[in-house]
């Protein structure tokens, strides 16, 4: 961070992280569960390496999917093939049902890449207004965001003068100014400390509650138990297991273990 | 809760994308740089061209047949812009490469190919703010020609637009080249290596393969300096224009190709290979183009205006058999005196070579030299490579009496002499100080009313 916290209570939204997880009654839960996205088969080798091999899952609107994986096991890769940013070897990705071809999956999803510093000369807020410009966002719902992300102290600071932290802010912001009902990010809590990651999880939980899906790939497993719905454990490029926390700890017989746990337990 | 069909793009406004772009190039060091390093370059070749032409003009101004040969063109305007030239070619790319790599190398391309843009609508973004950043760098040049006319110095209107055009197609060129070099390498500094390769070696060709016979001298023709030849001499080709259009325009459709990170490499190369194919196509289609306009005051690229009426006159096909070899000199002179000039005005004109393949094989050749020109069913043959030879035999071959020329045909020149050398101080003083300026008031602070519409928003 770059001298200055910003203060937890502009970050950490008005619907407080618990109560996002218990807003919602089980019927209202199960009719938002209709399938958005759905992977299949997805293989891809650099050279005879294999960095990812047949993977599948399914996303399902407003809900948020967590790739959980050690550094290596290919959760980069994946996002990145999922959003067409990778040529893959095999695989099929179908939206609604329907096939998905590359050329339209920025129409349906937005991908957040780690470790990316864009237009490290322009100010924050003309990297904001750039992007609500280019989706017709309105002044109004950007200020929100800022609100939300509490990035108005950093307005007028030029991107390269970002901390990690208000970097990651920052992109933060771009994938809540885009429109695109999925959102896939990577590693969307790093370069936080344990009370901006509870207050970006809340922010991300309030997204998710407005209908949209999002996907983040997370080493930090206590970070992914916090925030995800559901998770996918990925080893090596290949699935170990997949569903939500209970799910899991009844396929590995742990009642009352922790995420990390239970990663240890299917990889 | 959000729909997944409304929510998809649907095209999105073009206006931020091009603000983007410009701002991001005129936030470079770049440009900045290379519009420093132009000031001097332009200014001491305007300080130098406009000195000489003083010199030959002082000899000039009692002896008008001397004043004829001074034509501020090749005197002043070449000579500055030439020096303009060697900055575009050497120092443009890294300005051009910056619109594309710098978003490479900050990652920031995997969020630009996801906006809801097609790739040939983000290059054509990044080429028009190459175009404004080319525009800026020619700020030191235009403004030479504001000196030299404040000097008292001539300008022909379409003399001087002609060579401004040759010079802006030849930039943007030069910057679809870097667009494309940024967009298949890996790094700047890659990307700048291959934009080098592309200008520095059409020098090479230039001088390896110019004025050699054969598939060398149709290889020499690909030369990008080829590009200005023609506008210098005051020729607008409606051929080369379509043709360097063709090439900067198929650049940067193979940079469209390599922008997007998603596309496999087989599919990369195969549309590669449609966009060079188109290409081509649109080359060949180019250089069946005749239309070429002599733009000069003193009309060096035409025959004397009585002596294009009589020949445009001429009704039936005229051939020209020539026993020379491509890289002799008379070819040469005969190419740049009459044969180039034929061509514009005799409707119908064919020139065969039928010459050794080189000077080194006319030996014993007791035809070696001869030119057999054919209209109709005569003929006749001479050696001559001068236009005051070869018209009256046309003229003779046509059976068309020999035109008079006309009165006030001739060009009476624009001997100047000027010092240059107040303009030094405006190349190396006062200019470079107002783009330091400009360069400061771009990094100047955004103002408060940018953030305050994103401040006080609900969290």
């Amino acid at each position: 961070m770059d001298g200055s916290k910003p203060p937890i209570s502009a970050i950490d939204g008005s619907i407080p992280f618990d109560a996002e997880h218990s807003h919602l009654d089980d019927s209202a839960r199960a009719e938002r569960r209709s399938g958005l996205l759905q992977v299949a088969v997805l293989t891809k080798r650099y050279g005879d390496q294999p960095a990812l091999a047949d993977i599948a899952f399914e996303v399902n609107a407003g809900e948020v999917l967590g790739v959980i994986g050690p550094n290596g096991a290919g959760k980069t890769t994946l996002l990145e093939a999922v959003a067409g940013l990778l040529p893959v070897d095999a695989g099929d990705i179908a939206w609604c049902g329907s096939p998905l071809r590359l050329a339209r999956r920025r129409e349906v999803m937005f991908y957040l890449p780690d470790g990316i510093r864009p237009y490290q000369d322009q100010p924050v807020a003309r990297v904001l207004q750039f992007f609500a410009g280019v989706h017709r966002r309105s002044a109004d719902h950007v200020a929100d965001t800022v609100a939300a992300l509490g990035l108005a102290p950093v307005l007028a600071k030029r991107v390269q003068a970002l901390s990690k932290g208000y970097n990651r802010r920052l992109l933060l912001a771009l994938a809540l100014i885009a429109p695109q009902p999925l959102v896939l990010m990577d590693e969307p809590f790093d370069g936080f400390d344990l009370r901006q990651v509870r207050a970006i999880a809340g922010v991300l939980r309030r997204e998710a509650a407005n209908g949209r899906a999002l996907v983040l790939a997370i080493h930090q497993l206590n970070d992914a138990e916090r925030v995800c719905d559901r998770f996918i454990l990925l080893s090596g490029g290949r699935v170990c297991g997949a569903g939500a926390l209970d799910q899991l700890r009844a396929r590995t017989g742990l009642p009352t273990a922790t995420l990390e746990e239970l990663f240890l337990a299917l990889t | 809760m959000r729909s997944p069909e409304t929510a998809a793009v649907r095209g999105a406004p073009l206006r931020p994308l091009f603000v983007k772009e410009f701002r991001e190039i005129l936030s470079g060091r770049a440009l900045w740089i290379v519009l420093l390093l132009v000031c001097p370059l332009v200014g001491y070749s305007f300080f130098q061209a406009v000195s000489l032409y003083a010199e030959s003009s002082a000899a000039a101004l009692d002896q008008p047949v001397l004043a004829r040969s001074l034509s501020p063109l090749d005197g002043v305007l070449v000579p500055t812009f030439g020096a303009f030239y060697v900055a575009v070619t050497l120092l443009f790319p890294f300005v051009a490469i910056r619109a594309l790599g710098q978003e490479k190398e900050s990652g920031a391309l995997r969020v630009l190919v996801q906006l809801p843009y097609r790739s040939p609508v983000l290059i054509g973004a990044k080429l028009a703010a190459v175009l404004g950043a080319w525009l800026l760098c020619s700020i030191p040049v235009l403004s030479a020609l504001a000196i030299w006319r404040l000097l008292g110095g001539h300008l022909s209107p379409a003399e001087t637009s002609n060579l401004l055009l040759g010079h802006l197609l030849y930039g943007i060129l030069v910057g679809a080249i870097a667009l494309f070099a940024a967009a298949i390498a890996d790094s700047a500094a890659t990307a700048a290596i291959i934009a080098l390769a592309f200008t520095i070696g059409s020098w090479v060709l230039d001088f390896t393969l110019a004025g050699r016979p054969g598939i060398f001298a149709w290889l020499s023709q690909l030369s990008l300096t080829q590009t200005l030849h023609a506008f210098e001499q005051g020729l607008m080709s409606a051929g080369l224009v379509l043709g360097i259009i063709a090439a900067f325009s198929g650049f940067a459709a193979l940079a469209a190709v390599w922008l997007p990170p998603g596309v496999a490499l087989r599919a990369k190369l195969l549309r590669s290979v449609a966009c060079v194919a188109a290409a081509a196509a649109i080359f060949a289609a180019a250089s069946q183009l005749r239309l070429a306009i002599d733009v000069t005051a003193d009309q060096r690229n035409s025959f004397p205006p009585s002596d294009q009426r009589a020949l445009a006159a001429l009704t039936k096909p005229l051939t020209a058999t020539v026993h020379l070899a491509p890289e002799d000199p008379r070819y040469v002179d005969l190419q740049r005196a009459v044969f180039s000039k034929l061509a514009r005005v005799v409707p119908d004109l064919t020139v065969e070579l039928a010459g050794p393949q080189s000077f080194a094989a006319s030996g014993g050749d007791e035809h070696y030299g001869e030119i057999e020109y054919v209209y109709g069913a005569r003929r006749d043959v001479s050696r001559s490579t001068s236009p005051r030879e070869i018209l009256p035999l046309i003229y003779g071959l046509a059976e068309v009496p020999m035109p008079q020329p006309g009165a006030g045909d001739e060009f009476p020149g624009y001997p100047l002499v000027a010092n240059g050398y107040w303009a030094l101080p405006w190349f190396f003083g006062a200019l470079p100080l107002l783009i330091v300026m400009a360069w400061w008031w771009t990094r100047r602070p955004i103002g408060p009313t940018l953030t305050s519409n994103f401040e006080g928003g609900k969290p």
